[in-house]
């Protein structure tokens, strides 16, 4: 029955328990609420009634000390509360009695109260009083004037006064004991009652909330699979209908959507084969003409787009196998004629070039001879300046061997003379050397001399020893002068040594002087016979030069004309040229013609 | 005492002074054929002929060198028979007259050359008497002896 329901059925239905659950908690809630307050507010009026007995109790304590004091000092100020209180007791006891009306007890307790109270006012306050009056006014007298019976009277009937408030106050208490035990039972149970009751409800929410989630969700969560398992691919997902709900709903539309979406994606794929089936065949011929092999045949046919397109293609096959025929045809036969064309006009072209590259060859010979006669000119010139320089540098050059000559002249004189005093200088050397030797020779005896007069003046003995003397000392002497003439000697033979070189120095020196004299002499005669030649070379140039001019002349007038038969020989050969270019291109583009109609094949 | 210095090859020898009769320079000798190396020449002093010796030569060394210090020293040589004989000898580099004390010399204690003799501070005397072996002898005075021996008798 509830998978019948509404989704918005099941959710009210749902909160709706809830809320009844919660509504009954609260009832129990605030019955036991209502009976708290109500005995609260009997404990209220318990307390109140207490009060007022208290209050009651206080009034007759207060007439009582208000009794005793004006008794005993019989002041008036001190009477005056009394009928107050008086009147406050009465008052406090009639509350007394309005607030107990509902027990009978304290009312018959309180009707009492009133008479022994107003017995007691009436007969033992107010005589007393008035007694005091009288004797307050014989001036003096302070005396008690209370009997002890009055007192014990009055105190007896307080006592009863109070014995009776004490009744009542013990009543009330009793009561408002029990009414405690009560209030607490009461609350007790409130607390389970709210504890227990709060727990239950919120247990039994649970479980409704569930059941309702549960409702809702797992017809979304079977839908949501569904949808998945759609989306993935799975084309024959369908959702479960769990309820009759709005969700039940969903899910039946849902599952018709995702036939209808299956059944025509059938359709589709039906459709999308057919139409390979034909552009593979379409496909197939194409290819195969593509490649070049045009005996495929068109079999598609019909009147939608491919079925056009089939017999499109099939027409144009066949115009292009009429096409490749004619052209292969004609292609032939324009390579054969383009050939011959090729050959003759190359002949005519190598003709040409043969005759351009000789004339070529002429040009460039000539403009050869031209170049060098100008060189040749130029060098003519540069050898006329040289030759004159030439002549005004050996004109130079002989007098300054003149002048060199001369001074190698004087070079020589001075030379003899100096070996003249050097050989001068020898003899005197030699001359000393003579006397040295003597001087040494001299020396030597002198030693000898001294060396026989120690050994005699050894063998004299004693009285040779002076004479010993003496011969050291000649030995002595002699030994310097030895070592004298030694030096005197090495200085000679320095002397002599270096004389003897500077001689020889000398004698090298004159022979060389006189052999450059000789060459300088010999240096000048070839200058003069140079300077003679070369000024026999100046005419001779002049003449060459003329000759040389006449030639240059000559060649460019060769050059022109052979310029002008380069320029007609080009010609023709670039006409040849462009006829033999046409011509390649002819074969070319004939040989492409051919070739690319190769490729394709008409006849299967 | 006192000796002639003077020198056979770098070394310094002493010739004792009373065995010199004189010093005489170097002069012309006269050579004697298929004698003795050592014996340099004949000398002619004042008509008598006396042999002279080269000691460098007769110590072993190199042949005559005349310097200008060499000097022919003549001494009288002791015959066998006691005759005093005149014997030139050929010395290098005479320097002079040194005086040795006596006790200073000492014997060198090596064999050498027959004529040597004792040493005192570098210098080594020379024995005359021992310059000569006896057939050198025979040959320098035999004749002389002979012709003297004749003389006298």
């Amino acid at each position: 029955m509830f998978k019948d329901l509404s989704i918005k059925s099941k959710i009210t239905l749902a909160l709706a328990a809830i809320a009844a659950l919660f509504l009954l908690l609260l009832v129990a809630a605030y019955n036991n609420f209502a009976k708290l307050s109500e005995a609260n507010g009997w404990d209220r009026h318990t307390l109140e009634v207490l009060l007022e007995t208290d209050k009651i109790t206080t009034a007759v304590l207060q007439v009582q000390t208000a009794t005793r004091g004006f008794m005993l000092t019989g002041n008036e100020s001190l009477v005056e509360p009394v009928s107050k209180e008086e009147a406050l007791a009465r008052v406090h006891l009639d509350k007394v009695r309005v607030l107990t009306a509902d027990n009978s007890g304290q009312q018959e307790r309180v009707r009492r109260l009133e008479p022994l109270l107003n017995d007691w006012i009436n007969k033992v306050i107010d005589p007393l009083i008035a007694k005091r009056r009288e004797l307050n006014k014989t001036v003096g007298v302070t005396q008690q004037t209370a009997s002890a019976a009055d007192v014990l009277n009055g105190a007896r009937t307080v006592a009863d006064i109070r014995a009776l408030i004490d009744d009542m106050a013990g009543e009330e208490s009793r009561l408002l004991a029990r009414r405690s035990d009560e209030s607490a039972k009461l609350q007790q149970s409130m607390f389970l009652l709210l504890t227990g009751g709060g727990a239950l409800c919120l247990l039994l929410a649970g479980v409704i909330g569930y059941l309702l989630v549960q409702a809702l969700l797992t017809p979304l969560n079977r839908l949501t699979d569904a949808v998945g398992r759609i989306a993935a691919g799975e084309q024959s997902a369908r959702a479960d209908v769990l309820a009759n709900d709005e969700l039940g709903k969903v899910a039946i539309e849902f599952n018709r959507m995702a036939q209808a979406i299956q059944d025509s994606q059938v359709k589709e794929l039906e459709t999308t084969n057919l139409l390979r089936a034909k552009v593979d065949a379409l496909l197939d011929v194409v290819s195969k003409a593509a490649s070049g092999d045009l005996t495929g045949q068109v079999t598609v046919e019909g009147t939608d787009a491919i079925g056009r397109m089939g017999h499109g293609l099939k027409r144009m096959f066949d115009n292009l196998r009429v096409l490749l025929n004619n052209v292969q045809k004609a292609g032939i036969q324009v390579t054969t004629s383009a050939t011959e064309i090729a050959a003759s006009a190359k002949q005519q072209e190598a003709t040409g070039i043969e005759q351009a590259q000789t004339s070529v060859e002429i040009l460039s010979t000539t403009k050869e001879i031209s170049a060098n006669t100008t060189q040749l000119l130029r060098t003519m010139e540069e050898a006329t300046a040289v030759a004159d320089f030439t002549t005004n540098a050996t004109a130079e050059a002989q007098t300054n061997l003149r002048r060199m000559d001369l001074t190698m002249q004087h070079m020589v004189a001075a030379t003899d003379s100096i070996n003249a005093k050097l050989a001068a200088l020898s003899e005197k050397a030699s001359n000393i050397n003579g006397v040295l030797i003597t001087i040494t020779k001299v020396a030597d005896q002198t030693n000898i001399l001294s060396l026989n007069a120690a050994i005699e003046a050894e063998k004299a003995g004693d009285a040779g020893r002076g004479f010993s003397v003496v011969a050291t000392e000649i030995r002595r002497l002699a030994d310097q002068t030895s070592v004298s003439t030694w030096d005197i000697d090495q200085m000679l033979k320095e002397m002599q040594s270096a004389v003897s070189a500077s001689v020889m120095g000398m004698d090298k020196f004159s022979e060389e002087i006189r052999r450059s004299v000789g060459e300088v002499r010999h240096v000048t005669e070839q200058l003069s016979s140079v300077m003679d030649q070369v000024q026999k070379l100046a005419p001779q140039f002049d003449l060459v030069l003329q000759g040389m001019q006449s030639q240059a002349v000559g060649a460019s007038q060769i050059s022109d004309t052979m310029l002008q038969l380069n320029d007609a020989t080009q010609q023709t050969v670039e006409s040849l040229k462009a006829t033999s270019e046409a011509v390649h291109q002819l074969q070319y583009a004939a040989g492409d013609l051919q070739s690319s109609v190769a490729t394709f094949s008409v006849n299967s | 005492m006192k000796v002639l210095v003077f020198a056979i090859g770098s070394d310094r020898y002493g010739l004792p002074l009373r065995a010199v009769a004189r010093v005489l320079p170097v002069v012309a000798l006269k050579q004697i054929p298929l004698a003795p190396a050592f014996v340099a020449g004949l000398m002619d002093l004042h008509g008598v002929p006396v042999p002279v010796l080269d000691l460098s030569r007769l110590a072993g060394l190199a042949a005559e060198q005349l310097w200008l210090d060499s000097r022919i020293v003549l001494v009288d040589y002791r015959l066998d028979d006691g005759a005093l004989r005149p014997l030139g000898l050929l010395l290098e580099h005479v320097t002079g007259i040194e005086t040795i004390a006596e006790h200073t010399l000492a014997d060198p204690g090596i064999e050498g050359a027959p004529f040597l003799g004792e040493v005192s501070a570098q210098l080594q005397l020379v024995e005359v008497n021992d310059l000569l072996a006896p057939d050198v002898r025979a040959l320098l005075f035999a004749r002389d002896g002979a012709a003297r021996e004749g003389e006298r008798a």
